[in-house]
């Protein structure tokens, strides 16, 4: 027989010895003792301290859920842009390829109707002003990705031009 | 985030100084961390920071409506708190999330006020990097208390 097993069947003969001649109602910690009330306290604490580690992680990642599901789009873009997102080098200047999400294809759009509306050389300043008034979402993020993928380029003169190609190949 | 030392070498303007100056420069720079939707500076607001870019992208708009998008890692910002009337001429937006180095107008004027040498240095690279980086903005902006160390 095991040791460990041998040790636990002496204590418990011990224990009911105790008991049967009466010197043995136990109580307190000599009670929590004999019944291994500790290693079973420690046990249902570890349990109890995972679950609770556990549930606080996924109440912290909710709202990245929250967000997919308000816009299903991103998940399809998650993937795509690990394997296209790519940087190119054309005349020795970076320009990021960037796969839009739906979301971001109609912002793209509502900046392209604003542009419409100005000269073909305009003040980006002014394009993020009307972008704001008229309630185009994040709008200085987005104007930052209209920069990065070469849509609004600038004249060199201090204006920018809303290049039309650029922008109908990323919205397609 | 890069390092401010790095920044400070690799700058068209402070990268001219000696070793020792970018070693003083640096220690008195503080980091911003800047997000999307930030205005640093507004035209017309008293200029109190300089401000150097460690990483994102910068709107810098002038009155005319013209603009320049700031997103080289280096690129400065409000060197018209060296000017004589000490008033921002550019309004600063922040389009990306990245970091700031931020250096108050008293600590640049003590900088320059004890070494002429760099004031000198700094008025001639930014003369250069204004030719550079946005001509048409040359007579817009300038750092007219340089003139004066």
């Amino acid at each position: 027989m095991p040791k460990r097993l041998l040790q636990k069947t002496m204590k418990a003969r011990v224990f009911c010895n105790n008991f049967k001649s009466g010197g043995g109602h136990l109580y307190g910690l000599e009670s929590i003792n004999a019944s291994n009330g500790w290693a079973i306290s420690i046990v249902g604490i570890s349990i109890v301290f995972s679950g609770l580690v556990s549930l606080s992680l996924v109440i912290s990642q909710l709202y990245k859920v929250l967000a997919l599901y308000e816009d299903p789009s991103k998940i399809t873009a998650f993937f795509k842009s690990k394997k296209s997102k790519k940087v190119d080098e054309k005349e020795g200047e970076k320009i990021i390829t960037i796969v839009l999400t739906r979301s971001q294809k109609e912002t793209v759009k509502q900046f392209a109707l604003l542009a419409r509306t100005l000269d073909d050389h305009f003040s980006l300043p002014r394009l993020l002003h009307l972008a704001q008034i008229s309630g185009i979402k994040d709008p200085y993020p987005s104007l930052n990705i209209l920069l990065k993928m070469r849509i609004v380029e600038s004249d060199e003169n201090g204006f920018f031009m809303w290049k039309n190609e650029v922008s109908d190949r990323a919205v397609r | 985030m890069r390092d401010i030392k790095e920044i400070l070498k690799k700058s068209k303007v402070f990268g001219l100084l000696d070793a020792d100056s970018v070693k003083r420069l640096a220690g008195m720079f503080d980091q911003w961390t800047i997000h999307p939707g930030d205005i640093l500076t507004n035209s017309g607001d008293t200029a109190h920071t300089f401000f150097l870019l460690g990483k994102g992208t910068v709107l810098l708009a002038m009155d005319e409506g013209k603009a320049i998008v700031l997103d080289t890692p280096g690129d400065f910002m409000g060197l018209e708190l060296l000017s004589a009337k000490g008033k921002y001429k550019t309004s600063l937006s922040v389009l990306e999330e990245g970091s700031v180095f931020a250096l108050s107008r008293q600590g640049f004027m003590e900088l320059i006020r004890e070494d002429s040498a760099m004031a000198e240095t700094i008025m001639d690279a930014w003369q250069e990097y204004l030719d550079a980086k946005a001509p048409f903005a040359k007579n817009n902006e300038g750092p007219g208390l340089l003139q004066q160390f």
